[in-house]
């Protein structure tokens, strides 16, 4: 009888491990898009985006491996099955929906507007006849172009993020016009700056990107975005990298 | 008269060779002096130390008493006395005849254009090249640039006149043009130093030779005593092989 | 505006709407260019002959090298040795703010700053980088031509009491410039091209509109095609005036 129960206890130990051990995602991200994922001298991966995704995973006993994937291949190593999911930065949009599954969104897209800090603009029309940074063929650079102008003199384009933020604090323009998140992340490294939100500015959202019709892992995910939203760790996460409070996501 | 030049225990080294050996000469006014001797003898450097384009390695120069290695000595101001005519003539191909030879007047001792123009017509006359004046240098004959380059150095009115080697990158039948001028200069008393492989032209006009053999001034005297009875045998030798 | 469609697939309308901007970045561009060519030959000039600057004795002979001589040799191997994109971000985001600001600016500081670098900020950073650049490489041209230059000529003048000043302007430089044309002739060019690295740091010129054209309509063809006519224009202009100054400075040379 003790050989039997010892023999079930032990059956039950091999499989109860595996069953306590967590599963892992394979998570697809381009680390070369600060603030979202990005690599430290120490080459580490980390990001608003690393940290979001390790909370969900959290919230649903997963544990979640980075890989470094390049931006113009992430999307075929998802169906080929090389990782699971993508986080990085990516805007939900109809073209990409006919193609991949996106979970509810996870960050709102938006263009700032970063200004000196005692400056007294207040939305983008007050940015009239102001000389304006944006980069090159950004939406902040079609922003620009459709209130002021495509031609004007007043729209000076610049590479990156980096460099329109390094022209404002050179007192090289009034402005500078980009995405949300990118600016405000660089913005808060910045003390002499402050953002400007225009309610004019459209929205966009960031969302997961699964493969078309693994519905597990989207509602798996979903749940786990909605949990660390009810219990703010996202709320925490988002002010760690941002600075400000996070606005409230639409569910789909 | 006094004295033009004094050369006093002159002695130059271009890194591990030298060149000269310690030269002592004094040149008159008026006087006209040709250096003779065999190639690598340091005649020419001997020349261009009398006017500062060679440095002494010790020793001195003086010109008029002036000392020409000494930096105190203003040095562009004492050259202005002193007249030089290369081998090679070095003149300004960028420049006409006329110009070359109105531009240190008209610099340096400040004569307007009109008085520049007229003395060096006159010196363009005297030396034979008048028709020239608005010829560039590549436009004439060596024997003709050889002596727009007289006329250039005579425009400064200078007290001493060098020559070095001036006939030697002449071809033959131009020589005797130069030489004439040269002649010429001489009979109007200019003191003058030429280093030359003319035997013929330091006979007729030297009133001294010096003969030059690696570096050390052998011998000096008259054209008779040195062409004629040539004491030391380094002469001697050298004679033997030119004349 | 519809399609303007050349050779049925060029869509000159894109370049049509931007118009003002190729316009503006013509007249930049050249007025870019001559300047630094101006200014980069004037610095070439001063440091070429600061690199041969010599004296006969002790102590002005210490001071030259000292003073001449080896601030020109490591001025010119800095401007060759780095690229000339990397100078002109250094000098707008790093020199720039610390000389012209409005709150701490060294050489020009307050609203007058402020302005200053909003309106004419990218050109002055633009400028001196390629000002500094040009000079380093005219410099070595102004140097190597100065130096082929006979010594008999430098000994004729000199000898004829000519002071050093007087016989590099009437002897030594007009000879030496009829050399250097062609290099220089050259080096206005590689300018002309160089200059686009300055739509870099937001200036309005060719590249600049170029860019803004490519970033507005992922198309690269229209614009790119259209300014690298517009450079091959430029540079055949710029090429056919050196010619004419050779020409006319060719008298007279025998060497």
């Amino acid at each position: 009888m003790t050989c039997r129960l010892l023999l079930l206890a032990a059956l039950l130990a091999v499989h109860g491990s595996a069953f306590a051990q967590p599963r892992t995602l394979v998570v697809g991200s381009s680390a070369t898009y600060p603030p979202f994922a990005y690599e430290t001298p120490a080459r580490q991966i980390v990001g608003f985006d690393v940290d979001i995704i390790t909370a969900i995973a959290q919230k649903r006993g997963l544990t979640v491996r980075l890989v470094n994937t390049p931006f113009t291949g992430v999307f075929a190593s998802l169906n080929n099955g090389d990782i699971d999911l993508i986080i990085s930065g990516v805007t939900i949009n109809d073209r990409r929906k006919q193609s991949y599954d996106f979970t509810a969104p996870y960050f709102e897209a938006r263009q700032l507007i970063a200004v000196p800090a005692a400056s007294p603009v207040k939305s983008l029309q007050d940015l009239a006849g102001k000389k304006i940074a944006v980069v090159t063929g950004s939406t902040g650079d079609d922003v620009a172009s459709r209130a002021f102008g495509k031609t004007s003199a007043n729209i000076r384009r610049f590479d990156t993020t980096p460099l329109i933020i390094a022209e404002l604090v050179a007192y090289g323009v009034d402005a500078a016009i980009g995405d949300n998140g990118v600016i405000a992340y660089r913005v808060q490294q910045q003390k002499a700056l402050t953002t400007v939100s225009d309610p004019g500015f459209p929205k966009e959202y960031f969302g997961i990107v699964v493969k078309q019709g693994n519905a597990a892992l989207r509602d798996t995910l979903n749940a786990g975005l909605a949990a660390i939203i009810a219990d703010g760790s996202y709320a925490r996460i988002y002010r760690t990298w941002f600075k400000a409070e996070p606005p409230v996501l639409p569910a789909k | 008269m006094g004295e033009a030049i004094r050369v006093n225990a002159l002695t130059k080294r271009f890194g591990p060779l030298q060149v000269l050996r310690g030269i002592d000469c004094v040149i008159d006014d008026s006087e006209v002096v040709c250096v003779i001797g065999p190639s690598g003898s340091g005649k020419s450097t001997l020349l261009r130390c009398m006017n500062g384009l060679e440095e002494a390695s010790s020793g001195q120069v003086r010109v008029h008493g002036v000392p020409v290695h000494d930096p105190a000595t203003d040095l562009d101001a004492l050259r202005t006395e002193i007249g030089m005519v290369f081998q090679r003539f070095n003149l300004f191909p960028h420049k006409t005849v006329l110009q070359n030879i109105t531009l240190a007047p008209g610099k340096v001792r400040g004569l307007t254009a009109a008085d520049a123009r007229d003395r060096a017509e006159a010196l363009l006359i005297k030396v034979g090249v008048l028709d020239k004046r608005d010829a560039y240098p590549n436009q004439l004959s060596g024997g003709q640039q050889q002596r727009v380059a007289i006329a250039r150095a005579l425009a400064m009115q200078p007290r001493v006149m060098l020559f070095d080697e001036p006939t030697s990158s002449l071809d033959p039948e131009m020589v005797g043009e130069v030489l004439a001028v040269m002649q010429t200069l001489a009979d109007e008393g200019m003191t003058m130093v030429v280093v030359t492989h003319e035997m013929g032209f330091a006979r007729r006009v030297a009133d001294r030779v010096l003969f030059l053999d690696d570096g050390q001034l052998v011998e000096g005297g008259t054209p008779a005593d040195v062409f004629e009875r040539p004491v030391e045998a380094r002469t001697q030798r050298f004679l033997s092989k030119v004349l | 505006m519809e399609p303007m469609l050349w050779f049925g697939w060029f869509r000159a309308d894109i370049i049509a709407e931007y118009a003002e901007l190729f316009w503006r970045g013509l007249r930049m561009t050249i007025g870019v260019t001559l300047i630094c060519i101006v200014q980069g030959s004037l610095l070439g000039l001063l440091v070429g002959m600061a690199r041969l600057a010599d004296a006969r004795h002790a102590p002005a002979k210490h001071l030259c090298r000292l003073l001449l001589r080896w601030p020109a040799t490591v001025y010119v191997s800095f401007f060759r040795g780095t690229p000339l994109f990397v100078q002109i971000l250094l000098m707008h985001f790093a020199v720039l703010p610390l000389l012209i600001n409005p709150v701490d600016g060294f050489l020009i500081s307050g609203d007058a700053a402020r302005d200053l670098k909003q309106d004419y900020g990218a050109l002055v950073s633009g400028v001196l980088a390629l000002t500094l650049n040009a000079g380093a490489y005219i410099s070595e041209i102004f140097r190597a031509g100065i130096q082929s230059i006979d010594r008999g000529q430098v000994e004729a003048a000199r000898s004829l009491g000519l002071s050093f000043p007087r016989t590099m302007y009437h002897v030594v430089l007009p000879q030496a410039f009829r050399r250097m044309l062609p290099p220089l002739g050259n080096n206005a060019i590689a300018l002309l091209k160089d200059s686009s690295l300055i739509s870099a740091i937001g200036l309005s010129e060719l590249a600049y509109a170029a860019r803004t054209v490519a970033g507005a309509y992922s198309r690269y063809w229209e614009p790119y095609l259209t300014i690298s006519v517009i450079y091959w224009m430029l540079t055949l202009a710029l090429a056919y005036l050196v010619s004419r100054l050779e020409v006319r400075y060719g008298r007279g040379d025998t060497r």
